[in-house]
Protein backbone atom coordinates (compact mmCIF):
# COMPACT_ATOMS: atom_id res chain seq x y z
CA UNK A 1 0.00 0.00 0.00
CA UNK A 2 1.33 3.67 -0.95
CA UNK A 3 2.20 5.66 2.43
CA UNK A 4 -0.60 7.33 4.42
CA UNK A 5 -2.92 6.15 1.56
CA UNK A 6 -6.11 4.60 3.73
CA UNK A 7 -8.55 2.81 1.87
CA UNK A 8 -11.52 3.03 4.76
CA UNK A 9 -11.24 6.95 3.59
CA UNK A 10 -11.46 5.82 0.10
CA UNK A 11 -15.05 3.97 0.85
CA UNK A 12 -16.71 7.06 2.32
CA UNK A 13 -15.94 8.37 -0.76
CA UNK A 14 -17.30 5.80 -3.33
CA UNK A 15 -20.69 5.43 -1.24
CA UNK A 16 -21.16 9.38 -1.71
CA UNK A 17 -20.04 9.42 -5.28
CA UNK A 18 -20.92 6.31 -6.69
CA UNK A 19 -23.07 6.61 -9.71
CA UNK A 20 -26.08 4.27 -8.10
CA UNK A 21 -28.67 5.49 -4.82
CA UNK A 22 -27.31 4.56 -1.48
CA UNK A 23 -29.66 4.75 1.85
CA UNK A 24 -29.81 3.32 4.55
CA UNK A 25 -32.99 3.55 7.52
CA UNK A 26 -33.25 2.37 10.64
CA UNK A 27 -36.27 0.36 12.16
CA UNK A 28 -37.92 3.25 12.22
CA UNK A 29 -37.56 4.73 9.07
CA UNK A 30 -35.49 7.43 10.09
CA UNK A 31 -32.88 8.19 7.58
CA UNK A 32 -29.58 7.19 8.30
CA UNK A 33 -27.63 8.04 5.03
CA UNK A 34 -28.18 9.56 1.89
CA UNK A 35 -25.31 9.54 -0.72
CA UNK A 36 -24.86 12.18 -3.60
CA UNK A 37 -26.53 10.45 -6.01
CA UNK A 38 -30.20 10.66 -3.88
CA UNK A 39 -29.23 14.04 -3.45
CA UNK A 40 -28.80 15.17 -6.68
CA UNK A 41 -31.88 13.21 -8.58
CA UNK A 42 -34.34 14.23 -5.16
CA UNK A 43 -32.94 17.86 -5.11
CA UNK A 44 -32.82 17.50 -1.01
CA UNK A 45 -29.33 17.34 0.69
CA UNK A 46 -28.19 14.88 2.66
CA UNK A 47 -28.12 16.86 5.44
CA UNK A 48 -31.51 18.41 5.10
CA UNK A 49 -33.18 14.73 4.91
CA UNK A 50 -30.49 12.33 7.41
CA UNK A 51 -32.29 12.51 10.85
CA UNK A 52 -35.62 12.86 9.20
CA UNK A 53 -38.88 10.09 8.53
CA UNK A 54 -38.53 9.17 4.76
CA UNK A 55 -42.11 8.87 4.55
CA UNK A 56 -42.39 11.95 6.24
CA UNK A 57 -39.76 13.09 3.15
CA UNK A 58 -40.98 11.33 0.55
CA UNK A 59 -45.10 11.43 0.90
CA UNK A 60 -45.05 9.90 -2.13
CA UNK A 61 -43.58 7.06 -1.63
CA UNK A 62 -45.99 3.72 -1.28
CA UNK A 63 -45.77 4.05 2.36
CA UNK A 64 -47.81 0.98 3.38
CA UNK A 65 -46.00 -1.87 1.14
CA UNK A 66 -42.91 -0.22 1.29
CA UNK A 67 -42.73 -0.46 5.15
CA UNK A 68 -43.49 -3.96 4.71
CA UNK A 69 -40.80 -4.55 2.62
CA UNK A 70 -38.21 -3.02 4.43
CA UNK A 71 -39.87 -4.59 7.80
CA UNK A 72 -39.50 -8.04 5.56
CA UNK A 73 -35.57 -7.48 5.52
CA UNK A 74 -35.24 -6.51 9.15
CA UNK A 75 -37.32 -9.84 10.25
CA UNK A 76 -36.09 -12.10 7.60
CA UNK A 77 -32.59 -10.96 7.36
CA UNK A 78 -32.61 -11.37 3.99
CA UNK A 79 -32.63 -9.14 0.84
CA UNK A 80 -35.48 -7.56 -1.32
CA UNK A 81 -35.66 -6.36 -4.60
CA UNK A 82 -38.10 -3.91 -6.82
CA UNK A 83 -37.87 -4.00 -10.78
CA UNK A 84 -38.95 -1.61 -12.97
CA UNK A 85 -40.89 -4.03 -15.81
CA UNK A 86 -43.20 -4.26 -12.24
CA UNK A 87 -42.75 -1.25 -10.52
CA UNK A 88 -40.99 1.48 -12.94
CA UNK A 89 -39.89 3.53 -9.79
CA UNK A 90 -39.78 3.63 -5.83
CA UNK A 91 -38.18 7.60 -6.19
CA UNK A 92 -39.61 9.93 -8.24
CA UNK A 93 -37.00 11.07 -10.23
CA UNK A 94 -36.01 13.21 -13.67
CA UNK A 95 -34.34 10.84 -16.01
CA UNK A 96 -30.89 11.82 -17.88
CA UNK A 97 -32.61 11.30 -21.54
CA UNK A 98 -34.30 14.48 -21.69
CA UNK A 99 -33.69 14.53 -25.17
CA UNK A 100 -33.87 10.92 -26.42
CA UNK A 101 -36.07 9.44 -23.24
CA UNK A 102 -39.72 8.37 -24.00
CA UNK A 103 -40.05 7.71 -20.31
CA UNK A 104 -41.44 9.98 -17.91
CA UNK A 105 -39.42 9.49 -15.29
CA UNK A 106 -36.42 7.62 -14.14
CA UNK A 107 -36.88 4.23 -14.13
CA UNK A 108 -35.55 2.08 -11.28
CA UNK A 109 -34.13 -1.64 -9.92
CA UNK A 110 -34.07 -1.37 -6.32
CA UNK A 111 -32.34 -3.66 -3.89
CA UNK A 112 -32.90 -4.47 0.14
CA UNK A 113 -30.11 -5.13 1.87
CA UNK A 114 -29.68 -6.63 5.81
CA UNK A 115 -26.90 -4.31 7.60
CA UNK A 116 -26.00 -7.11 10.26
CA UNK A 117 -25.25 -6.17 13.64
CA UNK A 118 -22.71 -8.09 15.93
CA UNK A 119 -25.51 -9.94 17.63
CA UNK A 120 -26.74 -11.47 13.97
CA UNK A 121 -29.51 -9.08 14.09
CA UNK A 122 -30.91 -6.40 11.27
CA UNK A 123 -29.06 -3.09 12.39
CA UNK A 124 -30.43 -0.88 9.61
CA UNK A 125 -31.40 -1.58 5.98
CA UNK A 126 -29.71 -0.30 2.95
CA UNK A 127 -31.36 0.37 -0.09
CA UNK A 128 -29.75 0.57 -3.67
CA UNK A 129 -31.21 2.62 -6.40
CA UNK A 130 -30.17 1.70 -9.72
CA UNK A 131 -31.13 3.97 -12.76
CA UNK A 132 -32.25 1.33 -15.86
CA UNK A 133 -34.27 3.64 -17.81
CA UNK A 134 -31.25 2.91 -20.87
CA UNK A 135 -32.48 -0.56 -20.12
CA UNK A 136 -35.75 -0.10 -20.25
CA UNK A 137 -35.94 2.03 -23.44
CA UNK A 138 -34.41 -0.53 -25.10
CA UNK A 139 -36.05 -3.68 -23.84
CA UNK A 140 -39.38 -1.70 -24.90
CA UNK A 141 -38.57 -1.36 -27.84
CA UNK A 142 -37.10 -4.80 -28.25
CA UNK A 143 -40.65 -6.26 -27.04
CA UNK A 144 -42.22 -3.68 -29.83
CA UNK A 145 -40.37 -5.18 -32.38
CA UNK A 146 -41.20 -9.05 -31.22
CA UNK A 147 -44.38 -8.12 -31.12
CA UNK A 148 -44.73 -6.78 -34.90
CA UNK A 149 -42.30 -9.83 -35.88
CA UNK A 150 -45.06 -12.32 -33.92
CA UNK A 151 -47.80 -10.59 -35.71
CA UNK A 152 -46.08 -10.70 -39.18
CA UNK A 153 -45.23 -14.56 -38.63
CA UNK A 154 -48.52 -15.97 -38.05
CA UNK A 155 -50.49 -13.28 -41.12
CA UNK A 156 -51.14 -13.50 -44.63
CA UNK A 157 -48.74 -10.50 -46.29
CA UNK A 158 -51.60 -9.73 -49.09
CA UNK A 159 -55.11 -9.81 -46.84
CA UNK A 160 -53.77 -9.40 -42.82
CA UNK A 161 -56.08 -11.90 -41.51
CA UNK A 162 -54.22 -15.24 -40.31
CA UNK A 163 -51.98 -17.43 -42.38
CA UNK A 164 -52.31 -21.16 -43.40
CA UNK A 165 -49.88 -22.15 -40.75
CA UNK A 166 -51.44 -20.02 -37.31
CA UNK A 167 -54.97 -21.25 -38.70
CA UNK A 168 -53.76 -24.90 -38.33
CA UNK A 169 -52.13 -24.28 -34.96
CA UNK A 170 -54.81 -23.22 -33.73
CA UNK A 171 -57.46 -25.41 -35.41
CA UNK A 172 -55.55 -28.09 -33.69
CA UNK A 173 -55.30 -26.24 -30.18
CA UNK A 174 -58.90 -26.08 -30.09
CA UNK A 175 -59.46 -29.82 -31.25
CA UNK A 176 -57.26 -30.85 -28.31
CA UNK A 177 -58.94 -28.49 -26.15
CA UNK A 178 -62.49 -29.45 -27.06
CA UNK A 179 -61.49 -33.22 -26.63
CA UNK A 180 -60.22 -33.17 -23.47
CA UNK A 181 -62.45 -30.97 -21.92
CA UNK A 182 -65.94 -30.97 -23.88
CA UNK A 183 -66.97 -27.86 -25.84
CA UNK A 184 -68.00 -26.97 -29.36
CA UNK A 185 -66.30 -26.63 -32.08
CA UNK A 186 -66.86 -25.36 -35.95
CA UNK A 187 -65.06 -25.20 -39.07
CA UNK A 188 -66.12 -22.72 -42.00
CA UNK A 189 -64.01 -23.54 -45.23
CA UNK A 190 -64.76 -21.59 -48.48
CA UNK A 191 -63.57 -20.12 -51.77
CA UNK A 192 -64.48 -17.38 -54.05
CA UNK A 193 -66.81 -19.23 -57.25
CA UNK A 194 -64.36 -18.67 -60.91
CA UNK A 195 -61.98 -16.94 -59.75
CA UNK A 196 -59.45 -18.11 -62.53
CA UNK A 197 -61.59 -15.96 -64.37
CA UNK A 198 -61.67 -13.03 -62.25
CA UNK A 199 -57.64 -13.21 -63.08
CA UNK A 200 -57.94 -14.23 -66.39
CA UNK A 201 -60.89 -11.22 -67.24
CA UNK A 202 -59.38 -8.44 -65.32
CA UNK A 203 -55.68 -9.04 -64.39
CA UNK A 204 -54.10 -10.23 -61.40
CA UNK A 205 -54.14 -6.86 -59.47
CA UNK A 206 -57.51 -6.90 -59.46
CA UNK A 207 -57.82 -10.48 -58.03
CA UNK A 208 -55.36 -9.23 -55.42
CA UNK A 209 -58.01 -6.68 -54.70
CA UNK A 210 -60.93 -9.06 -54.67
CA UNK A 211 -59.19 -11.32 -52.15
CA UNK A 212 -58.55 -7.95 -49.83
CA UNK A 213 -61.94 -7.03 -49.82
CA UNK A 214 -63.57 -9.93 -49.06
CA UNK A 215 -61.19 -10.72 -46.67
CA UNK A 216 -62.30 -7.55 -44.96
CA UNK A 217 -65.71 -8.37 -45.24
CA UNK A 218 -65.03 -11.20 -43.64
CA UNK A 219 -63.75 -10.20 -40.67
CA UNK A 220 -66.53 -7.53 -40.33
CA UNK A 221 -69.02 -10.34 -40.37
CA UNK A 222 -67.27 -12.37 -38.28
CA UNK A 223 -67.51 -12.44 -34.02
CA UNK A 224 -63.95 -11.47 -32.14
CA UNK A 225 -64.19 -14.92 -30.83
CA UNK A 226 -63.89 -16.36 -34.75
CA UNK A 227 -60.61 -16.80 -36.13
CA UNK A 228 -60.00 -16.28 -39.95
CA UNK A 229 -57.88 -17.34 -42.14
CA UNK A 230 -56.43 -17.16 -45.69
CA UNK A 231 -56.00 -21.43 -46.61
CA UNK A 232 -54.70 -21.26 -49.60
CA UNK A 233 -54.65 -18.87 -53.47
CA UNK A 234 -58.88 -18.41 -53.08
CA UNK A 235 -59.59 -20.31 -50.29
CA UNK A 236 -60.51 -19.28 -46.62
CA UNK A 237 -61.00 -21.04 -43.04
CA UNK A 238 -62.57 -19.92 -40.03
CA UNK A 239 -62.96 -21.47 -36.65
CA UNK A 240 -65.64 -21.44 -34.93
CA UNK A 241 -64.94 -21.62 -30.86
CA UNK A 242 -67.82 -22.70 -28.65
CA UNK A 243 -69.91 -22.70 -31.75
CA UNK A 244 -72.87 -25.52 -33.01
CA UNK A 245 -73.49 -26.43 -36.64
CA UNK A 246 -76.65 -24.27 -36.48
CA UNK A 247 -74.13 -21.36 -35.47
CA UNK A 248 -71.95 -22.23 -37.80
CA UNK A 249 -74.37 -22.27 -41.21
CA UNK A 250 -75.75 -19.20 -39.75
CA UNK A 251 -72.42 -16.98 -39.88
CA UNK A 252 -71.61 -19.27 -43.55
CA UNK A 253 -74.79 -17.80 -44.94
CA UNK A 254 -74.18 -14.33 -43.72
CA UNK A 255 -70.54 -14.74 -45.29
CA UNK A 256 -72.47 -16.13 -48.48
CA UNK A 257 -75.08 -12.78 -48.62
CA UNK A 258 -72.31 -10.29 -47.88
CA UNK A 259 -69.70 -11.25 -50.48
CA UNK A 260 -72.27 -11.30 -52.90
CA UNK A 261 -73.79 -7.83 -51.93
CA UNK A 262 -70.02 -7.28 -52.47
CA UNK A 263 -69.25 -3.95 -54.77
CA UNK A 264 -65.80 -4.41 -55.95
CA UNK A 265 -65.06 -1.58 -59.12
CA UNK A 266 -61.53 -2.53 -61.05
CA UNK A 267 -60.95 0.10 -63.82
CA UNK A 268 -64.36 0.94 -64.02
CA UNK A 269 -65.80 -2.08 -64.03
CA UNK A 270 -67.78 -3.96 -61.64
CA UNK A 271 -66.43 -7.33 -60.35
CA UNK A 272 -69.29 -10.07 -59.65
CA UNK A 273 -68.13 -12.31 -56.66
CA UNK A 274 -69.98 -15.32 -54.96
CA UNK A 275 -68.54 -17.99 -52.19
CA UNK A 276 -69.27 -21.74 -51.92
CA UNK A 277 -68.82 -22.49 -48.40
CA UNK A 278 -68.47 -26.04 -46.26
CA UNK A 279 -68.92 -25.98 -42.79
CA UNK A 280 -68.61 -29.17 -40.31
CA UNK A 281 -69.07 -29.48 -36.54
CA UNK A 282 -66.45 -31.46 -34.37
CA UNK A 283 -68.05 -34.75 -32.93
CA UNK A 284 -66.95 -37.28 -30.59
CA UNK A 285 -65.93 -39.70 -33.28
CA UNK A 286 -64.20 -36.87 -35.52
CA UNK A 287 -60.64 -38.26 -35.15
CA UNK A 288 -58.47 -34.90 -35.84
CA UNK A 289 -58.20 -31.62 -36.74
CA UNK A 290 -57.21 -31.92 -40.23
CA UNK A 291 -60.32 -34.47 -41.08
CA UNK A 292 -62.95 -31.23 -39.88
CA UNK A 293 -61.14 -29.73 -42.73
CA UNK A 294 -61.30 -33.13 -45.09
CA UNK A 295 -65.35 -32.94 -44.05
CA UNK A 296 -65.91 -28.88 -44.69
CA UNK A 297 -63.93 -29.60 -48.33
CA UNK A 298 -66.48 -32.36 -49.14
CA UNK A 299 -69.45 -30.30 -47.73
CA UNK A 300 -67.60 -26.99 -50.38
CA UNK A 301 -67.03 -30.07 -52.99
CA UNK A 302 -71.06 -29.95 -52.61
CA UNK A 303 -72.10 -26.90 -52.94
CA UNK A 304 -69.82 -26.51 -56.39
CA UNK A 305 -71.34 -29.63 -57.71
CA UNK A 306 -74.68 -28.05 -56.69
CA UNK A 307 -74.33 -24.92 -58.34
CA UNK A 308 -71.94 -22.71 -56.73
CA UNK A 309 -72.73 -19.28 -54.06
CA UNK A 310 -74.55 -21.76 -51.00
CA UNK A 311 -73.24 -23.02 -47.83
CA UNK A 312 -73.69 -26.60 -46.71
CA UNK A 313 -73.13 -28.73 -43.64
CA UNK A 314 -70.84 -31.52 -43.96
CA UNK A 315 -73.10 -34.45 -42.92
CA UNK A 316 -71.97 -37.42 -41.68
CA UNK A 317 -74.48 -40.12 -42.43
CA UNK A 318 -73.39 -39.72 -45.70
CA UNK A 319 -69.57 -40.24 -44.46
CA UNK A 320 -69.69 -43.17 -42.31
CA UNK A 321 -66.19 -44.24 -43.19
CA UNK A 322 -64.53 -41.00 -41.92
CA UNK A 323 -65.18 -41.56 -38.31
CA UNK A 324 -62.99 -43.02 -35.96
CA UNK A 325 -63.76 -46.27 -34.81
CA UNK A 326 -64.49 -45.44 -31.03
CA UNK B 1 -21.49 -38.04 -13.80
CA UNK B 2 -21.86 -40.52 -11.16
CA UNK B 3 -22.75 -39.15 -7.96
CA UNK B 4 -21.92 -40.40 -3.99
CA UNK B 5 -25.06 -40.52 -2.49
CA UNK B 6 -25.03 -39.43 1.04
CA UNK B 7 -25.01 -42.09 3.92
CA UNK B 8 -27.61 -42.47 6.45
CA UNK B 9 -25.73 -40.39 8.78
CA UNK B 10 -25.43 -37.67 6.60
CA UNK B 11 -29.17 -38.12 5.08
CA UNK B 12 -30.36 -37.93 8.98
CA UNK B 13 -28.30 -35.02 9.51
CA UNK B 14 -29.18 -32.98 6.59
CA UNK B 15 -33.26 -34.18 7.09
CA UNK B 16 -32.73 -32.31 10.90
CA UNK B 17 -31.50 -29.10 9.76
CA UNK B 18 -33.66 -28.69 6.98
CA UNK B 19 -36.39 -29.29 9.48
CA UNK B 20 -35.08 -26.83 11.67
CA UNK B 21 -34.58 -24.17 9.11
CA UNK B 22 -38.44 -24.61 8.48
CA UNK B 23 -39.25 -24.15 12.16
CA UNK B 24 -37.46 -20.95 12.44
CA UNK B 25 -38.65 -19.59 8.45
CA UNK B 26 -42.53 -20.27 9.59
CA UNK B 27 -42.16 -18.88 13.04
CA UNK B 28 -40.38 -15.21 11.40
CA UNK B 29 -42.78 -15.41 8.26
CA UNK B 30 -45.90 -15.96 10.77
CA UNK B 31 -44.19 -12.99 12.63
CA UNK B 32 -43.60 -10.80 8.93
CA UNK B 33 -47.52 -12.09 7.79
CA UNK B 34 -49.29 -11.73 11.25
CA UNK B 35 -50.85 -15.14 10.63
CA UNK B 36 -50.57 -18.48 10.95
CA UNK B 37 -48.21 -20.42 8.77
CA UNK B 38 -47.49 -23.86 8.06
CA UNK B 39 -44.53 -25.51 6.12
CA UNK B 40 -44.44 -29.03 5.74
CA UNK B 41 -41.58 -31.18 6.88
CA UNK B 42 -39.27 -30.87 3.81
CA UNK B 43 -38.34 -33.87 1.69
CA UNK B 44 -34.79 -34.22 0.83
CA UNK B 45 -33.33 -36.18 -2.01
CA UNK B 46 -30.83 -36.61 -4.77
CA UNK B 47 -32.30 -36.72 -8.08
CA UNK B 48 -31.20 -37.19 -11.57
CA UNK B 49 -32.32 -34.58 -13.99
CA UNK B 50 -34.61 -36.75 -15.57
CA UNK B 51 -36.39 -37.55 -12.51
CA UNK B 52 -37.15 -33.25 -11.92
CA UNK B 53 -40.13 -32.79 -13.90
CA UNK B 54 -41.97 -35.49 -12.52
CA UNK B 55 -40.69 -34.70 -9.16
CA UNK B 56 -42.66 -31.39 -9.05
CA UNK B 57 -45.61 -32.06 -11.32
CA UNK B 58 -45.87 -34.96 -8.39
CA UNK B 59 -46.59 -31.75 -5.76
CA UNK B 60 -48.72 -29.61 -7.65
CA UNK B 61 -52.35 -30.03 -7.41
CA UNK B 62 -53.62 -29.04 -11.38
CA UNK B 63 -50.53 -30.10 -13.58
CA UNK B 64 -51.95 -28.28 -16.42
CA UNK B 65 -51.76 -24.11 -15.14
CA UNK B 66 -48.92 -23.40 -13.03
CA UNK B 67 -46.95 -19.82 -12.22
CA UNK B 68 -43.73 -20.11 -11.65
CA UNK B 69 -40.71 -17.93 -9.80
CA UNK B 70 -37.48 -18.28 -9.94
CA UNK B 71 -34.79 -16.79 -7.72
CA UNK B 72 -31.14 -18.07 -7.43
CA UNK B 73 -29.07 -18.01 -4.26
CA UNK B 74 -25.06 -18.31 -4.11
CA UNK B 75 -22.00 -18.93 -1.77
CA UNK B 76 -20.37 -22.03 -1.47
CA UNK B 77 -23.92 -23.68 -1.75
CA UNK B 78 -25.54 -22.76 -4.92
CA UNK B 79 -28.40 -23.17 -6.45
CA UNK B 80 -31.77 -21.82 -7.56
CA UNK B 81 -35.31 -22.49 -5.66
CA UNK B 82 -38.66 -22.07 -7.39
CA UNK B 83 -42.05 -21.05 -6.04
CA UNK B 84 -44.98 -22.95 -7.74
CA UNK B 85 -48.38 -21.10 -7.53
CA UNK B 86 -51.88 -22.74 -8.79
CA UNK B 87 -54.49 -21.09 -10.83
CA UNK B 88 -55.03 -18.52 -8.57
CA UNK B 89 -51.40 -17.12 -8.28
CA UNK B 90 -51.35 -15.43 -4.53
CA UNK B 91 -53.63 -12.41 -5.04
CA UNK B 92 -55.05 -13.53 -1.87
CA UNK B 93 -52.13 -12.60 -0.13
CA UNK B 94 -52.02 -9.34 -1.55
CA UNK B 95 -53.22 -7.57 1.64
CA UNK B 96 -50.74 -9.37 3.83
CA UNK B 97 -48.05 -8.04 1.62
CA UNK B 98 -49.05 -4.51 2.08
CA UNK B 99 -49.44 -4.56 -1.37
CA UNK B 100 -53.03 -2.39 -2.74
CA UNK B 101 -55.55 -4.54 -4.34
CA UNK B 102 -54.40 -6.12 -7.65
CA UNK B 103 -55.44 -4.32 -10.71
CA UNK B 104 -53.11 -5.44 -13.31
CA UNK B 105 -50.37 -8.14 -14.91
CA UNK B 106 -47.74 -5.32 -13.04
CA UNK B 107 -49.31 -5.66 -9.86
CA UNK B 108 -49.38 -9.45 -10.02
CA UNK B 109 -46.61 -9.85 -10.99
CA UNK B 110 -44.34 -7.86 -8.15
CA UNK B 111 -46.95 -9.81 -5.70
CA UNK B 112 -45.54 -13.21 -7.25
CA UNK B 113 -42.08 -11.78 -7.01
CA UNK B 114 -42.31 -10.54 -3.14
CA UNK B 115 -44.42 -13.57 -2.19
CA UNK B 116 -41.38 -15.53 -3.39
CA UNK B 117 -38.51 -13.24 -2.11
CA UNK B 118 -39.63 -13.87 1.61
CA UNK B 119 -40.19 -17.73 1.44
CA UNK B 120 -37.01 -17.80 -0.11
CA UNK B 121 -35.29 -15.41 1.83
CA UNK B 122 -36.69 -17.53 5.44
CA UNK B 123 -36.09 -20.49 3.85
CA UNK B 124 -32.98 -20.22 2.63
CA UNK B 125 -31.33 -18.22 5.30
CA UNK B 126 -33.12 -21.17 7.97
CA UNK B 127 -30.47 -23.29 6.06
CA UNK B 128 -27.71 -20.64 5.87
CA UNK B 129 -27.90 -20.17 9.92
CA UNK B 130 -28.01 -24.06 10.33
CA UNK B 131 -24.44 -24.84 7.63
CA UNK B 132 -23.14 -21.13 8.70
CA UNK B 133 -23.34 -19.74 4.99
CA UNK B 134 -24.09 -15.81 4.36
CA UNK B 135 -26.28 -16.72 1.08
CA UNK B 136 -26.60 -13.75 -1.58
CA UNK B 137 -29.65 -13.68 -3.87
CA UNK B 138 -30.38 -12.50 -7.10
CA UNK B 139 -34.05 -10.72 -8.05
CA UNK B 140 -36.77 -12.73 -8.38
CA UNK B 141 -37.86 -13.34 -11.95
CA UNK B 142 -41.09 -15.19 -13.26
CA UNK B 143 -40.82 -18.21 -15.00
CA UNK B 144 -43.83 -18.78 -16.72
CA UNK B 145 -47.56 -17.78 -16.04
CA UNK B 146 -50.10 -20.40 -16.15
CA UNK B 147 -48.14 -22.80 -18.36
CA UNK B 148 -48.41 -26.62 -18.20
CA UNK B 149 -46.11 -28.10 -15.92
CA UNK B 150 -44.01 -29.81 -18.12
CA UNK B 151 -43.12 -26.58 -19.90
CA UNK B 152 -41.36 -24.55 -17.27
CA UNK B 153 -38.72 -27.25 -16.19
CA UNK B 154 -37.46 -29.11 -19.31
CA UNK B 155 -35.22 -31.83 -18.53
CA UNK B 156 -32.77 -31.63 -21.63
CA UNK B 157 -32.05 -28.01 -21.00
CA UNK B 158 -30.75 -27.81 -17.62
CA UNK B 159 -27.65 -28.20 -17.71
CA UNK B 160 -26.90 -30.67 -14.83
CA UNK B 161 -27.32 -34.36 -14.30
CA UNK B 162 -27.98 -35.04 -10.56
CA UNK B 163 -29.04 -32.13 -7.75
CA UNK B 164 -29.50 -32.18 -4.16
CA UNK B 165 -33.65 -31.32 -4.29
CA UNK B 166 -35.85 -30.14 -1.25
CA UNK B 167 -38.93 -29.68 -1.43
CA UNK B 168 -41.36 -28.12 0.80
CA UNK B 169 -45.41 -26.75 1.09
CA UNK B 170 -46.12 -23.67 2.12
CA UNK B 171 -49.90 -22.91 3.28
CA UNK B 172 -52.03 -20.57 4.88
CA UNK B 173 -54.58 -22.57 6.28
CA UNK B 174 -57.34 -19.52 7.02
CA UNK B 175 -56.80 -18.09 3.54
CA UNK B 176 -56.98 -21.45 2.20
CA UNK B 177 -53.34 -20.49 0.05
CA UNK B 178 -50.93 -23.04 -0.83
CA UNK B 179 -47.98 -23.16 -2.85
CA UNK B 180 -44.63 -24.88 -3.15
CA UNK B 181 -40.86 -24.54 -3.43
CA UNK B 182 -38.30 -26.61 -4.44
CA UNK B 183 -34.59 -26.05 -4.02
CA UNK B 184 -32.47 -27.44 -6.79
CA UNK B 185 -28.57 -27.79 -5.98
CA UNK B 186 -26.68 -29.05 -8.68
CA UNK B 187 -23.93 -31.11 -8.47
CA UNK B 188 -20.79 -29.43 -7.08
CA UNK B 189 -23.15 -27.96 -4.09
CA UNK B 190 -24.07 -31.88 -3.40
CA UNK B 191 -20.48 -32.40 -2.41
CA UNK B 192 -20.23 -29.37 -0.75
CA UNK B 193 -23.57 -29.84 1.57
CA UNK B 194 -21.69 -33.23 2.43
CA UNK B 195 -19.13 -31.51 4.03
CA UNK B 196 -21.13 -29.47 6.23
CA UNK B 197 -22.88 -32.05 7.13
CA UNK B 198 -19.90 -33.89 8.06
CA UNK B 199 -18.71 -31.02 9.80
CA UNK B 200 -21.97 -31.10 11.76
CA UNK B 201 -21.85 -34.36 12.88
CA UNK B 202 -18.08 -33.96 14.20
CA UNK B 203 -19.06 -32.03 16.11
CA UNK B 204 -21.94 -34.03 18.16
Amino acid sequence: MADGLDPLSFLRFIVDRVNVGIIVVDREMEVLLWNHFMAVNSGKEAHEIIGTNLFQSFPDLPEKWLKKKINSVFILKNFAFTGWEQRPYLFQFRHNRPVTGSTDYMMQNCTFLPIMGENNDVQAVCITVFDVTDISIYQNQLKDAMAKLEDMSIRDGLTEIYNRRYIESQLAAEYDRCHRYGGELSVILFDLDHFKNVNDTFGHLAGDEVLRSVSKKLVEVLRTSDIPGRYGGEEFTVILPNTAIEGALNTAERIRSEVEKLEIVHDGRGIPVTVSIGVTQMRDSTPSHEAMLQEADLALYQCKEGGRNQARAFDPAEHPDLDSEQ
Amino acid sequence: MSIQPYNEDQRDALQEITNIAMGQAGSSLAQLLDVFVILSVPRVRIVGVEDVPDAVAEMVDDPEEVTAVRQAFYNKLRGETMVIFGRKGCADLADLMGHEEVQNSEDEEELLLDVTNILVGAVLNGLGEQIEVEFGFSPPAIMAMNTPIEKVLISDQLGWSHALLIEVNFSLEERGFKCYLIMLMPEESIDMMRQSLDHILESF
